[in-house]
C-alpha cells in the first residue's frame, strides 16, 4: 500500500466571536495515502470547509484560531511551522480548488498570468520562457484545448467548465502532493460534472496526488472517492471504504442520510426524512451531536459523546448503539 | 381522456441581439425553440436539462413574465392570450404561482412572514383583516409551521422552514398550477427530502398540478408523472416518467442519466461505465444544423448534421427526436 502524505490528529478549530465560541472542527482525525482520493462528506456547516481550510492555515484570522491537534504532511507537523515556512509549503506541497471558478479568478487577469502567478510565488521561477512552459503543461494536465492560445485568454471568455479546469491548472502547476478540492464540481452541469471527475482521476493517475475532496453529493462520493468520512456538526461520525459506507453503512446519520437521497435507479413513493435540523455550534448537546435528530437514540446518547470504535479494518463509527 | 389543466403549443422565445448605436438586431438567441407540452391536473410535468436548456425561460412564458415570440398558451381550454387584463387578473394569475429556487431571495427580508403570506390575499381578495389573519396561520400548518411563527422575520429561519414559508405563500390563493423553479436545489440533503414529500403530501391534499424545473434527474424521478428532457431550448425526448426512466431512447438522456446514476468505483460491469459527452451545449445564438445535439453525440452519423430529425412515437406517450430512433 502506498504511503501516507498527510495525517490530520483529533484537530479542533474554533472561530471566536462577541457571540461565543463556535466549535467548527472537533476534534477530526483522517489520513490520506499518495494517489488516493479521499472523501469528506456533510451539509452546510459541518465544518468540512473549515477543515480544508485549517490543513492550509488559510482560515479567516483573527477570528478562526486551530485550538488543538497535529497536523502532518510528510512527517513534518505543520502547525508548528512559521507563517513564511507555512508559504512555500503551501503551492508546491499542499492547495486547494475552491467551489466557485467565477469568484476564485481575478476577472482582470489572463489566465495565463494567474497560473504564472502561482509557478513564480512557490517555486521561484524567473525566467519567463520557462514560467511559460509551465503554465502551458499546467493547461495540457487539465486537457484545455490549444493551450497556447488559451493561456491569453480572460476568464469571461470561457464557459464555466473550462475555466474550473483553469482553477485545477493552478493548484496543480507545481505539482503538490496534497490537492484539497472544496466541492470543485457543485456549480458545474450534470454532463460537463461526469468529464471533470473523469478528468480528475485522470491528472490522479498521471501525478500521484492526494485529494481530500470535499463535497455533499453522495453520487459524487461514489464516482471518485476510494474511501469517505461522513461528518457532522464539527465531528467525524464514520470512516468507511466507499463501497462499505453505501453497502453496510453503521452510523444513524450515515444510514438516514444514504436512504434520504433519491434514485434514480426506482420510483420511490416517499423519502426516508431526518426530522429537525443540525445543531447550533454554539451551543452544542452534550453527548453525541446527532442524538437529537437520531431514530435509535438512547439515554445514554445525550449524556456522553460516543467514542469512536474500529469495527472492522479501516472502518470506524462513533455511536453507542455500535458498541 | 386525461384532464388537461394547461397547455403550452408550439412556444417560441428569441431574444435580440443588437450591436451598435442603432441598437441593430444582428441575430437571435433561440432560447425556447418550438416547444410543446401538456400538464394534467393533479400531475406533475418536469423540464429537465442543463443551464442554457431554455427551461426557466419555458416557466415564466407560463407565469407571463415573459412574452412569448410565437405560441399559444391554453389553460382549461381557454387561450390564455385572448384573455383580457381583468381576466388575467382574476382567471389565469391567482390561479398560476410559483416557488422560486433560493430561498434566501426570494423574500423581502425587512417584512414578517404573515405578511409575506398575506400578500398574495390583500393583492387579489377582498378578505378582511380577520379573514387573513386566520388563513395565514392555516396555510402555515399545512406547511409543517407553527401559527405563532408568523411575526418573525425570515432570518429567523433556516433554508428548509423558508423554502415552506415560500410554498405556503404560492397556496395562498387556492391555485390550480404552481411553477417550482429547482424546489430543492439550494437545500442540504437531508431537508431536500423534507420539502420533497412536503410538495407530493399537498400535491395529494389538493390536487395541484406542477410544473417542475429542475436538473437533478433523480429529484425529477421522485417528483414527476411526466418529463420532457430540453436541449438548447427544444425538447428532445417526451413522455410518462416511468417510460422515459425505464427505456431512455435519445443519447442525452442517456448521458444525463448515466451523469446521475449512483456507481462504486469497484463496479466494472459495462453498465456502470459512465457516458461522458465531448465538449459543451454550443450556443443558443448560432444553433448547429440538422440535430442540435450532433456536436456531442456518441452515436451521431451523417444524416444527424443535415437534417432535423422529427418526432418519432414510441410506445404510448413517449416520444423522441433522434435520426437513430427513427431508422430503428
Amino acid at each position: 500500500m502506498s504511503e501516507i502524505v498527510l495525517k490530520v490528529e483529533d484537530l479542533h478549530t474554533s472561530f471566536f466571536t462577541r457571540a461565543g465560541e463556535f466549535k467548527a472542527v472537533d476534534g477530526v482525525s483522517f489520513y490520506v495515502r499518495e494517489g488516493e482520493t479521499f472523501g469528506l462528506v456533510g451539509e452546510s456547516a459541518c465544518g468540512k470547509t473549515v477543515t480544508g481550510l485549517s490543513i492550509l492555515r488559510l482560515l479567516p484570522e483573527p477570528a478562526g484560531k486551530i485550538v488543538g491537534g497535529k497536523i502532518i504532511l510528510d512527517g513534518k507537523n505543520i502547525l508548528e511551522l512559521s507563517k513564511k515556512e507555512m508559504r512555500a509549503y503551501r503551492g508546491s506541497m499542499i492547495s486547494m480548488i475552491l467551489q466557485d471558478p467565477m469568484t476564485s479568478l481575478n476577472p482582470v487577469y489572463t489566465v495565463g498570468d494567474q497560473i504564472a502567478e502561482s509557478v513564480r510565488q512557490h517555486q521561484h521561477i524567473q525566467d519567463s520562457k520557462m514560467v511559460e512552459d509551465q503554465v502551458i503543461s499546467a493547461l495540457r494536465l487539465l486537457r484545455i484545448p490549444a493551450p497556447e492560445q488559451r493561456l491569453h485568454d480572460y476568464p469571461f471568455q470561457m464557459s464555466g467548465g473550462m475555466r474550473q479546469r483553469v482553477v485545477g491548472s493552478i493548484s496543480m502547476s507545481c505539482y503538490p502532493r496534497v490537492l484539497i478540492a472544496d466541492e470543485p464540481t457543485t456549480a458545474l452541469d450534470a454532463t460537463i460534472q461526469a468529464q471533470y471527475l473523469a478528468l480528475f482521476k485522470d491528472v490522479q493517475k498521471k501525478t500521484n496526488v492526494a485529494i481530500i475532496f470535499i463535497t455533499h453529493d453522495f453520487g459524487v462520493v461514489a464516482n471518485i472517492c476510494q474511501r469517505v468520512a461522513v461528518m457532522y456538526a464539527g465531528k467525524i461520525l464514520e470512516t468507511a471504504k466507499t463501497s462499505t459506507i453505501f453497502k453496510a453503512p453503521k452510523h444513524p446519520y450515515t444510514i438516514a442520510l444514504i436512504h434520504s437521497v433519491p434514485r434514480l435507479d426506482r420510483k420511490d413513493d416517499r423519502l426516508y426524512s431526518i426530522e429537525g435540523q443540525p445543531p447550533s455550534l454554539l451551543n452544542l448537546p452534550p453527548g453525541c451531536r446527532f442524538a437529537p435528530r437520531c431514530p435509535d437514540v438512547m439515554d445514554i446518547c445525550r449524556e456522553q459523546q460516543p467514542p469512536e470504535v474500529e469495527i472492522e479494518e479501516g472502518h470506524s463509527v462513533s455511536c453507542w448503539k455500535v458498541k | 381522456m386525461a384532464d388537461i389543466l394547461l397547455e403550452g403549443r408550439n412556444l417560441k422565445k428569441y431574444y435580440p441581439v443588437t450591436k451598435g448605436l442603432l441598437q441593430r438586431t444582428i441575430g437571435w438567441v433561440r432560447a425556447v425553440d418550438d416547444i410543446s407540452f401538456t400538464i394534467e391536473r393533479g400531475k406533475t410535468l418536469s423540464l429537465v436539462g442543463e443551464s442554457g436548456a431554455g427551461k426557466t425561460t419555458a416557466a415564466k412564458q407560463i407565469l407571463l413574465l415573459e412574452k412569448l415570440t410565437s405560441g399559444d398558451i391554453f389553460f382549461e381550454g381557454k387561450n390564455v392570450y385572448k384573455f383580457s387584463k381583468a381576466e388575467l387578473k382574476t382567471e389565469y394569475r391567482p390561479r398560476v404561482q410559483s416557488v422560486q429556487q433560493n430561498p434566501w431571495s426570494s423574500m423581502n427580508p425587512r417584512m414578517r412572514v404573515r405578511d409575506i403570506i398575506a400578500e398574495p390575499l390583500v393583492v387579489n381578495t377582498k378578505q378582511t383583516k380577520e379573514q387573513i389573519r386566520s388563513r395565514v396561520a392555516e396555510l402555515l400548518e399545512n406547511v409543517g409551521l407553527a401559527p405563532n411563527q408568523a411575526d418573525y422575520y425570515p432570518h429567523e429561519f433556516s433554508g428548509g422552514q423558508r423554502q415552506r414559508i415560500a410554498v405556503a405563500r404560492a397556496l395562498a390563493l387556492n391555485p390550480s398550477l404552481v411553477v417550482l423553479d429547482e424546489p430543492v436545489s439550494a437545500l442540504d440533503v437531508s431537508i431536500r427530502a423534507q420539502i420533497m414529500n412536503l410538495l407530493k403530501d399537498l400535491q395529494g391534499q389538493y390536487n395541484l398540478s406542477y410544473l417542475v424545473i429542475a436538473h437533478n434527474l433523480a429529484t425529477v424521478r421522485f417528483m414527476s408523472h411526466s418529463v420532457a428532457i430540453m436541449y438548447l431550448g427544444q425538447i428532445v425526448e417526451y413522455g410518462d416518467a416511468e417510460e422515459v426512466f425505464k427505456h431512455p431512447l435519445h443519447p442525452y438522456t442517456r448521458a444525463l442519466m448515466s451523469a446521475s446514476m449512483l456507481t462504486l468505483p469497484e463496479d466494472e460491469s459495462e453498465e456502470a461505465q459512465p457516458i461522458i459527452l465531448s465538449g459543451e451545449m454550443p450556443s443558443p445564438l448560432n444553433p448547429p444544423p440538422g440535430c442540435r445535439f450532433h456536436t456531442r453525440c456518441t452515436e451521431a452519423q451523417d444524416i444527424c448534421s443535415k437534417e432535423i430529425p422529427g418526432e418519432v412515437e414510441i410506445g404510448k406517450r413517449h416520444w423522441v427526436k433522434c435520426h437513430q430512433s427513427s431508422l430503428r
